[in-house]
């Protein structure tokens, strides 16, 4: 059993965040990561992020990664890389695999910066090879050099969807369509306005029918919806394509939550059941914190910030900062931050 | 179905008309200047900062659609690389007699040849007009987004937001 | 309509048995669990757990009066071998 002031599950822009100021206070902090590589999503994220100047705006996805790591190391941060977390208990005790060998953690303070999977859209077909999450085909792309097929259908005009069609249009891929249920487009107008003007048609009260196809997918069928989202009889189309890609929104990944004890509720907004926080990112139970995706589903700068107010809180909560004054100061400023990035979002 | 941004992915006339960082025609017929084409507040502001001429404006909140001041603006092109929307252009109007110069972010490979002739997209994707490539500009500073300047006719200068290689 | 296709990929279980399970008073995604198996698999309803949270709703079930579903350990799929030799050592 490894004993710890802070754990950390989850090296994502939230969980390297948390870590990152909590061991700024002296705090001995581990963060816990399944995959082989910290940064989360960061790391596949290619297009510059929006954002305020001062919390690294403009900058590209991964070269925030990169910001983060290095930060994470000058801190003196300890990483379990290749480690999954199976388990949570009561006592605060984390059950791990790390290098296929099972092993526990004990942590004074916990923060689950679990982040969020992908939802998906049940229709015949579905389950046929060239259909996936496109987020998965981001990581393909992105990550593994690898174009999941040469003709796309995205399904879902949310800013993943969005820009997901902007990364396959600059790895050369066709991507025949962007294609939404919704009559208006979902994600950021800039974000639609690139791909548009590189000649992507935007179809919009259209959704998928069915997908056909003998080993692999074929052909998409597409129909078009009404106001209320009833398929229009006689309306379907078909589509030649080789992959179609699911855009239609992200789950938060509250399974260590749930199993901890934690409240939920449910925001629909938010993408489903979220634990119960408070304004310090603590749950219902007095040593478990959850920021980023897992707290619902918005953008990385809002997820670096909230890891950022865990990590502090649980310095304070720990008695690593006989200066609290400080301490509140800097947590006021992030949670004025966080009011101006939450201030508009699209639809 | 509506027009405009959020219903076709093209902002339409009226929303580029009332945009505060599109400046007005006569003031493009003046001088060279950086044309934002962004209408929906984001919270985002990389281009205030960037402006080594104070011209642009966001402000508190930092949703704020960002305000061009076409007096200050010298049409320098140093915005353009730091939108993450890809949303700003640099035109000038009056390049040539007949003909304007466009300069938009691009982000494909391979980046065009100076010199070559290409097809001239709007913001839709069709293909507006012919032009030719002006100049390529990359920097680190840029990172990685290249500065591509097109001669166009004049007529064309504030339809034209894309290319593609012929 | 064609209900013969998939919800729970890892159990295998159709929209239509999932459907049945509804009709037979399986209101929540652990009852649905209990009746069909969905969401019982690999990947312990990471992936159908939405569509049925869905299917609820559309049925008169909104999430927000049900509960989540449980969550037990293990919640990554681990080689149950390699977990209960190390428990054993410990």
């Amino acid at each position: 059993m490894k004993n710890i002031d802070v754990a950390v599950v989850g090296a994502g822009p939230a969980g390297l965040s948390a870590a990152i100021e909590a061991a700024k206070y002296g705090v001995k902090t581990l963060v816990i990561d399944e995959n082989r590589q910290p940064g989360g999503q960061l790391f596949k994220q290619i297009h510059k992020f929006f954002g305020s100047q001062a919390q690294m705006a403009g900058i590209r996805g991964y070269e925030i990664g990169k910001k983060l790591l290095a930060s994470a190391q000058m801190h003196h941060v300890q990483m379990h890389l290749n480690t999954q977390v199976i388990g949570i208990d009561e006592t605060n005790t984390l059950a791990v695999i790390k290098d296929h060998h099972y092993s526990e953690i004990k942590a004074r303070k916990i923060i689950l910066c679990c982040g969020a999977a992908e939802k998906t859209l049940a229709f015949p077909g579905w389950t046929l090879p060239g259909i996936m999450g496109a987020g998965a085909a981001q990581t393909l792309v992105n990550i593994h050099r690898v174009l999941p097929g040469e003709k796309i259908l995205m399904v879902g005009s949310g800013n993943v969807g969005l820009i997901v069609t902007y990364h396959f249009l600059q790895a050369g891929a066709n991507v025949k369509a962007v294609i939404d249920a919704a009559h208006s487009i979902k994600g950021y107008g800039v974000h639609a306005a690139k791909i548009k003007r590189a000649g992507i048609p935007i179809m919009l009260g259209c959704t998928i029918n069915r997908a056909i196809g003998k080993k692999q997918v074929e052909k998409a069928e597409l129909i078009r919806v009404d106001e209320r989202f009833n398929k229009i009889p006689s309306t379907e189309i078909q589509m030649d394509v080789d992959t179609i890609c699911l855009a239609v929104g992200l789950s938060p990944s509250t399974e260590l939550a749930r199993m901890a004890g934690c409240k939920l509720y449910y925001d629909a907004k938010l993408g489903g059941y979220i634990p119960l926080i408070n304004q310090d990112m603590q749950t219902t139970l007095e040593d478990i914190y959850a920021a980023g995706d897992m707290t619902g589903i918005e953008e990385a700068s809002i997820a670096m910030e909230e890891g950022r107010i865990a990590g502090i809180s649980c310095a304070v909560g720990l008695g690593y900062c006989p200066d609290t004054a400080t301490s509140q100061r800097v947590v006021q400023n992030i949670r004025l931050n966080l009011s101006q990035l939450r201030s508009y979002k699209p639809n | 179905m509506g027009t405009g941004m959020r219903f076709n992915g093209c902002p339409s006339k009226n929303e580029l008309a009332s945009a505060p960082g599109v400046p007005s025609l006569e003031d493009l017929n003046r001088k060279p200047l950086a044309v934002i084409e962004c209408i929906e507040p984001i919270p985002c502001n990389p281009c205030e900062h960037a402006c080594p001429f104070q011209a642009i404006t966001v402000g508190d909140p930092i949703t704020n659609c960002p305000v061009l001041d076409p007096e200050k603006c010298t049409g320098c092109g140093t915005c353009i690389a730091c939108c993450p929307g890809l949303a700003i252009f640099v035109i000038d109007m009056n390049f040539t007699a007949a003909t304007a110069l466009v300069t938009m972010p691009y982000e494909l490979y391979p980046l065009p040849q100076e010199g070559a002739e290409i097809d001239c997209l709007g913001r839709g994707g069709n293909t507006v007009a012919k032009g030719r490539i002006h100049t390529v500009k990359t920097s680190e500073k840029f990172d990685k987004t290249a500065l591509v300047s097109i001669e166009l006719s004049k007529e064309f200068a504030m339809d034209v937001r894309n290319i593609r290689m012929c | 309509m064609d209900k013969d296709y998939i919800i729970c990929r890892c159990e295998e279980v159709t929209l239509k048995e999932v459907e049945d399970a509804i009709q037979h008073g399986a209101h929540n995604p652990d009852e649905i669990k209990k009746c069909t198996r969905a969401g019982m698999g690999l990947c312990q309803g990471r992936i159908c757990s939405t569509l049925i949270t869905q299917l609820l709703e559309q049925r008169g079930y909104p999430p927000q009066h049900t509960t989540p579903p449980h969550s037990r350990m293990p919640v990554r799929p681990v080689k149950i071998k390699e977990y209960l030799e190390d428990i054993k050592d410990e």
